[in-house]
């Protein structure tokens, strides 16, 4: 056989056998391996050339040698997720670096980090300042987490103690100007309404480039031409307008009339509207 | 412009606020949101009622501008 065709073979055997063997390895991504797991890889990449470019000579060893590199991992992480001695013999554990906002040597020691690379870390994480840092581990992937003072944490709607309403995730029901069916009966509307939308804001179907509908059922549109300023959708703000309008309205009818009951009428209505405004606010206003 | 005119405006405002409320009370996602959206239609159905009844008797204080 000619040497080139050879290779040929070999390269493309290779290609997929590795690509089918990476597959069944499973999805971590490359950046969150730990050491032993990247070694892991590089080997399996090293072993699939030499084979490939004919430095080993014996398909046949090389695929032996393949095997046991990929075979071992599947294994080790099987027997990982039976049992968690074996977790922690293979992956190793994380060690805990900072601790009570106290840094701990010898942890750092172990770890083999000097206090240089701890800071630059932790600037990172944008804690530039150790006294605002917690609590802080080396993951067994090399990377450190950090959990800054309680009140140094960024502000939550919670902290606020404000209400906000619940969303999911906008679901993309236009892409490039075609209507994508699934995502559109997933929400429970259809074509015509999505054309009634369409029309109501002025634009063409073939003139969107991305369309999405967010968990309350307004559309979001984003156009090829750029040059149209789209009106952003504020029919919520609208109608607390209106409720607003009502309610002020109310209150004046309660101060002008002089019937007692309509006035008890008025007024007990204008408080229900006031009420109402607080609990939609958090839907309406956003 | 007369009282009832006033009222009937309100009256207008509300009815347009209810009709956006039951669209969303349709179209939105969310259990809790839509349980919102349906409260809110029941107190403005309570409200729109009582003043539809307020209405009745101001056109019968004012017949002259019945039907404005």
């Amino acid at each position: 056989m000619k040497e080139w065709i050879e290779i040929l073979l070999r390269s493309f055997g290779l290609f997929f056998l590795t690509f089918l063997f990476i597959r069944v390895m499973g999805k971590k991504h490359l950046a969150k391996l730990t050491a032993f797991q990247f070694v892991n890889y590089t080997v399996i990449g090293i072993i699939a050339a030499l084979i490939s470019v004919k430095v080993v000579n014996s398909v046949r060893l090389g695929v032996v040698a393949l095997v046991v590199w990929i075979l071992l991992p599947v294994v080790f992480e099987f027997l990982a997720i039976k049992s968690k001695v074996i977790h922690d013999f293979i992956y190793g554990r994380e060690t805990v670096l900072i601790k009570k906002g106290k840094v701990m040597e010898e942890n750092l020691k172990l770890a083999k980090l000097t206090g240089e690379e701890l800071i630059r870390e932790l600037r990172s994480k944008n804690a530039f300042s150790l006294a605002d840092v917690e609590f802080a581990v080396l993951e067994t992937t090399g990377e450190i987490n950090v959990t800054l003072k309680s009140n140094k944490q960024p502000v939550t709607p919670y902290d606020l103690e404000s209400k906000v309403a619940p969303k999911a995730e906008p679901q993309t029901i236009i892409l490039d100007g075609n209507i994508l069916h699934d995502s559109l009966n997933n929400l429970g509307l259809n074509e015509g309404w999505l054309k009634t939308q369409l029309k109501g804001m002025g634009v063409d179907l073939t003139n969107v480039y991305i369309g999405q509908v967010d968990s309350s059922g307004d559309l979001y549109v984003d156009l090829f031409d750029d040059m149209i300023q789209m009106p952003q959708p504020s029919v919520k703000e609208m109608l607390y307008a209106s409720l607003e309008k009502s309610q002020s309205d109310f209150t004046k009818y309660a101060l002008e009339t002089q019937d007692e009951k309509a006035k008890k009428m008025y007024a007990k209505h204008a408080e229900e509207l006031e009420n109402l405004m607080k609990k939609l606010q958090s839907y309406l206003l956003h | 412009m007369t009282v009832g005119s006033q009222v009937k405006q309100t009256l207008a405002t509300l009815k347009g606020v209810q009709g956006t409320l039951r669209t969303y009370s349709l179209q939105s996602q969310k259990e809790e949101e839509k349980a919102a959206y349906n409260e809110a239609l029941k107190t403005t159905n309570n409200i729109i009622k009582d003043l539809e009844d307020r209405l009745k008797v101001l056109e019968y204080e004012e017949p002259q501008f019945k039907g404005y």
